[in-house]
């Protein structure tokens, strides 16, 4: 059996700092990725990338689902070229009508570095509050929407604090390579590393007007993009003009390389070093323990063939869903593995995504949206104690803007009227007016002028949001698939109204030079929709949480399991909060303060 | 000679893991048209082979595309012996299929002209047979069957009649915005503007679609192969109620104003004259037509739509701002010779 200093599972945000930190140490990391390595032109033996600027790469052709037990049995579905087959892989959730059905939520991606390959980029910090939503809210009896006080029972602080996270903000956005600006964020920095933003798409300017009327302090948003050279990464940016203002961001690869993923960020430069191997195609079956530690890792390698290794430490970064799913499949051959890590019968509990929603309009004028990246410009108005109060909210979130949604044609029609994968292309097909002239009018109306403004807040933690094996459905090596369990708080639907509140606000300002009375018709959240249940928004957090309080949680303030000696769970998982801001950058960052820990003990 | 194009193993790999690999090899993507064919143990069979972009430096019409062929042996047992003929090459020199690494693969990366059809065999084990993967397969005039596979752009109908195609053109353009006043303009000027020697082939000249009816030739021929009976039953249900509506006029020639009312017909899937009894809801097949027509039009040209990109050039006329710079340069993004990237190489 081969052995490693460090066996890293997975390759996006949760797992490629802790690899970057520890080969540069010296150590032998392996890193198993179960998807393939897609790679960006210049490294590539054709000479062009896997990712192309190709709307049907983000939405592919329409397949079938055939899985029995489920609902949707036999309904449409679109995958992309980097996320998991429906049938072969899918996630199952139960409705609110308490059915099953598969769904492609909760999956980023699956390909070297994760979902950060697909990511829309935005890279905000947590606020310091994030952390210590325990304390904040103890004692409270102005939470709107909480009549049996889940929010102050549930609520908890993280066992670190901002002040302990701060430097590895700091660090990760040197590392990873971010464009963005610091004046008017609501959160300390003790360094500004960020690179100089491109000009804004001037639909954003509604937006800058609107906060500016409202008095939302405004920045630019950080974008894991980079617009100048970026030295740790080693990469160049090309001589065109903004070269990666496409249009083609969200949901796309980046065939240059200038989106900061982790692959081209973390690992790549890593490529030459004798010590770090990287294994694309191999997925891990399950873990196997020798008293209290992982003793070895099993894969199945890119033909389907069994492979153990060790490593002397063990890190589980596969995003939070099939983290828990991983180790729930490794408990079930082996009862003394539970035993150790969930003997508390935390494991897979408090599942968390976000708060999330927004408004749209259909703006005066009409711009250029494929020039663009993902957003322009955000506020942490809605993330201060003040706001929080006043609201009757046990937390707050950020605000931003979206450039390049519907930027292009097919996305325009085929997120007409619908805003997630498992509806896509519903509304069009059946809008069967939209023909000739009247799709004229469609595209006349909608396209280059409609803008959107997002919230992320965060979700009440609850014992009941769970991941579990789903008792019968199983993925195509025979392997239980995750079934996620979760409905959204009283309070989650207050705090989103209010949020979805503020987002029209800045749009009715914006579209009127700050008379407030633009109109502004869809607006809401997440918890409208007929699949709420199932809505994650690509950010998989929680199930195990981590705490300073054995009983309370199943990670140590490290992200080690609190019995095992050598594992560590990386991803978004380890958040007992979910954080009010997209939380990729905090998992960075987290990952490398846990590299720092894991560096302390080799 | 066809050129063997030097790929490395993970680009191969990231060809098969996710598609072959398995333990299970029931039937989970048989959306009804794969019967007990052991394709539908496969994810996304028709990938196979691949045909993907392959830069060329010294000719900026990147003629070529990389078309990589893989075996997977039944048994999982490495060492298979199997060789390749096609239509690309001479078919009296078999080319090789290279082990992957240790694996039970065998590939081969060819270099082959982008537009164009192409049949092969494999010899596997000494038998030469059709690739065992690849769903796409066509009879030869002698009768024997061969997979197939088609590049780039490819323009050759592949698995619609004639007259299907004809009538499907005019139900695109029913959807499509090319037949309004704005369109005709529009495509009259893109046609004047190209010199009599640079000019459109006749038949996008007239194809109001833009190019949607061969996106869903190809289309129905690998990615959605499983819609080509919704298109085979309700064409002929059309073209046989369009003739009994008007007995002398070929159904495809018949006025604009006789698809328009069969249009609004289907929508409210009620139809008059239509067989129910062999397809249930037209409505349905209308929706998928919506689907298929628009995003034919406006996706990369590569897939065999947007002819000339003809959908996108449409809204880069359609809108600009005040002093007449267009609201969406598409061309910014993409590679060239479509667009004008300077960076990007498709
Ligand atoms: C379209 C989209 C837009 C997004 N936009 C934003 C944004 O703007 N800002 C933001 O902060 N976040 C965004 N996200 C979310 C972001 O991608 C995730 O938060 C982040 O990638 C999570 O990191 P992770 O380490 O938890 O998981 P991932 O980055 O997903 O990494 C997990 C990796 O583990 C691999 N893996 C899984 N199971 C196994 C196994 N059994 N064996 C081996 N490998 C395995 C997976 O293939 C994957 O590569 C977006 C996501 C998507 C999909």
């Amino acid at each position: 059996m081969e052995r490693f200093d460090v066996v890293i599972i997975g390759s996006g945000a949760g797992g490629a700092p802790i690899a970057a930190r520890l080969a540069r140490a010296g150590h032998s990391v392996l890193v198993l990725e179960k998807g393939p390595l897609l790679r960006t032109q210049e490294e590539h033996p054709l000479g062009v990338s896997d990712f192309k600027r190709d709307e049907l790469f983000a939405t592919g052709a329409e397949k079938r689902l055939t899985l029995s037990g489920v609902a949707n049995r036999f309904d449409s579905f679109y995958g992309s070229h980097v996320e998991p087959d429906l049938n072969d892989e899918p996630h199952i959730y139960e409705g609110a009508d308490g059915l099953d059905r598969a769904t492609i939520e909760g999956y980023t991606a699956q390909v070297v570095g994760g979902g950060t390959q697909l990511y829309g980029a935005v890279s905000l910090r947590f606020s310091e509050l994030d952390l210590r939503l325990g304390s904040f809210n103890a004692g409270r009896n102005d939470i709107v929407g909480d009549p049996n006080g889940d929010v102050r029972r549930e609520a908890r602080d993280w066992p670190i604090d901002y002040a302990t996270l701060e430097p590895y903000y700091c660090e990760a956005e040197r590392l990873i390579g971010i464009n963005g600006t610091r004046t008017n964020q609501g959160k300390p920095f003790s360094a500004d590393h960020y690179q100089t933003p491109y000009a804004p798409n001037p639909i954003s300017a509604y937006v800058a007007t609107g906060m500016d009327a409202l008095g939302l302090p405004r920045y630019r948003t950080p974008l894991a993009v980079i617009t100048e050279d970026h030295a740790p990464s080693g990469r160049i940016v090309p001589a065109a003009a903004e070269a990666a203002k496409t249009g083609y961001v969200n949901r796309y690869g980046d065939p240059l390389g200038l989106k900061s993923n982790t692959w081209v960020a973390l690992l790549r430069p890593l490529s030459g070093m004798a010590n770090f191997t990287l294994r694309a195609n191999c997925v891990v079956t399950h873990l196997e323990m020798a008293g209290d530690r992982i003793g070895k890792v099993v894969y199945r390698d890119v033909a389907g063939r069994p492979v153990e290794v060790a490593g002397k430490l063990v890190v589980v970064a596969c995003s939070a869903i099939e983290s828990v799913r991983l180790l729930l499949l490794s408990g079930e051959r082996d009862p003394a593995f539970t035993a150790r890590l969930n003997g508390n019968g935390l494991l897979g509990r408090y599942f968390l995504t976000h708060c999330f929603g927004g408004a749209e309009a259909i703006m005066p004028g009409r711009f250029d949206k494929s020039v663009s990246l993902d957003s322009d410009w955000a506020t942490d108005a809605c993330a201060s104690e003040d706001f929080i109060r006043s609201q009757g909210l046990w937390a707050g979130g950020a605000i931003y803007n979206n450039t390049s949604d519907q930027a292009l044609p097919i996305s325009l029609a085929r997120t007409h009227g619908s805003q997630d994968m498992d509806t896509i292309w519903q509304t069009f097909a059946d809008d069967t007016a939209l023909t000739g002239d009247a799709l004229n009018a469609f595209f006349d109306a909608n396209f280059g002028t409609r803008l959107s403004v997002s919230f992320m807040a965060n979700q009440v933690p609850l014992f009941d949001n769970r991941i579990e094996l789903h008792p019968s459905i199983s993925d195509k090596w025979g392997r239980r698939v995750a079934y996620i369990r979760k409905t959204w708080h009283s309070h989650d639907v207050h705090l989103m109204n209010v949020f979805a509140e503020q987002c029209r606000r800045i749009l009715a300002f914006g579209g009127d030079g700050g008379k407030g009375q633009f109109p502004v018709s869809e607006f809401g959240a997440i918890y409208m929709a007929a699949n709420a249940r199932a809505r994650i928004a690509n950010h998989i957090l929680g199930g195990m949480r981590f705490g300073s309080d054995a009983a309370d949680s199943v990670l140590d303030p490290n992200c080690r399991a609190w019995q095992f000696d050598n594992l560590y769970v990386t991803d978004g998982a380890f958040m007992p909060t979910s954080g009010g801001a997209n939380p990729t950058l905090t998992i960075q960052a987290n990952a490398l303060r846990v590299a720092d820990q894991l560096l302390a003990r080799l | 000679m066809v050129p063997v194009l030097a790929v490395d193993s993970e680009y191969l790999f990231g060809l098969i893991g996710k598609f072959l690999a398995r333990d299970d090899a029931g039937p989970r993507h048989d959306y009804g048209h794969l019967d007990a064919d052991p394709r539908a143990g496969i994810l996304e069979p028709w990938r196979f082979p691949w045909v993907d972009a392959v830069f060329d430096p010294d000719d900026a019409t990147q003629p070529d595309n990389a078309v990589t062929f893989v075996h997977a042996a039944a048994d999982r047992q490495p060492g298979h012996v199997v060789h390749l003929v096609g239509s690309f090459a001479d078919l009296h020199t078999p080319i090789p299929l290279l082990p992957l690494v240790d694996t039970h693969y065998a590939t081969v990366t060819l270099r082959i002209r982008k537009g164009e059809v192409h049949h092969y065999r494999l010899r596997i084990d000494g038998v030469w047979q059709v690739d065992p993967i690849n769903p796409q397969r066509m009879l030869l005039d002698n009768g024997v069957e061969w997979s197939r596979f088609f590049t780039w752009g490819a323009t050759r109908r592949l698995v619609l009649e004639r007259w299907e195609s004809r009538l499907l053109q005019r139900l695109c353009s029913h959807i499509l915005p090319f037949h309004t006043a704005d369109g005709e303009t529009f495509f009259k000027r893109v046609h004047d503007a190209q010199g009599p020697a640079n000019r459109a082939p006749h038949a996008y000249r007239l194809d109001e679609s833009a190019g949607a009816v061969n996106f869903i030739d190809k289309l129905l021929a690998r990615e959605e192969a499983h819609h080509l009976i919704d298109y085979q039953i309700c064409l002929e249900l059309i073209d046989r109620l369009l003739r009994l509506r008007n007995p002398v006029i070929e159904p495809w020639k018949l006025p604009r104003e006789v698809f328009a009312e069969l249009y609004r017909e289907m929508a409210t899937a009620s139809v008059a004259g239509w067989n129910y009894g062999r397809y249930g809801n037209p409505r349905y097949f209308l929706q998928l037509l919506r689907r298929h027509t628009l995003t034919g039009v406006f996706s990369h040209p590569r897939y065999g739509g947007n002819a000339m990109t003809l959908g996108w050039k449409y809204l880069e006329e359609r809108y600009r701002d005040a002093s007449g710079a267009t609201l969406f340069d598409w061309g910014r993004a993409i590679e060239a010779p479509l667009g004008r990237n300077s960076a990007y190489r498709g």
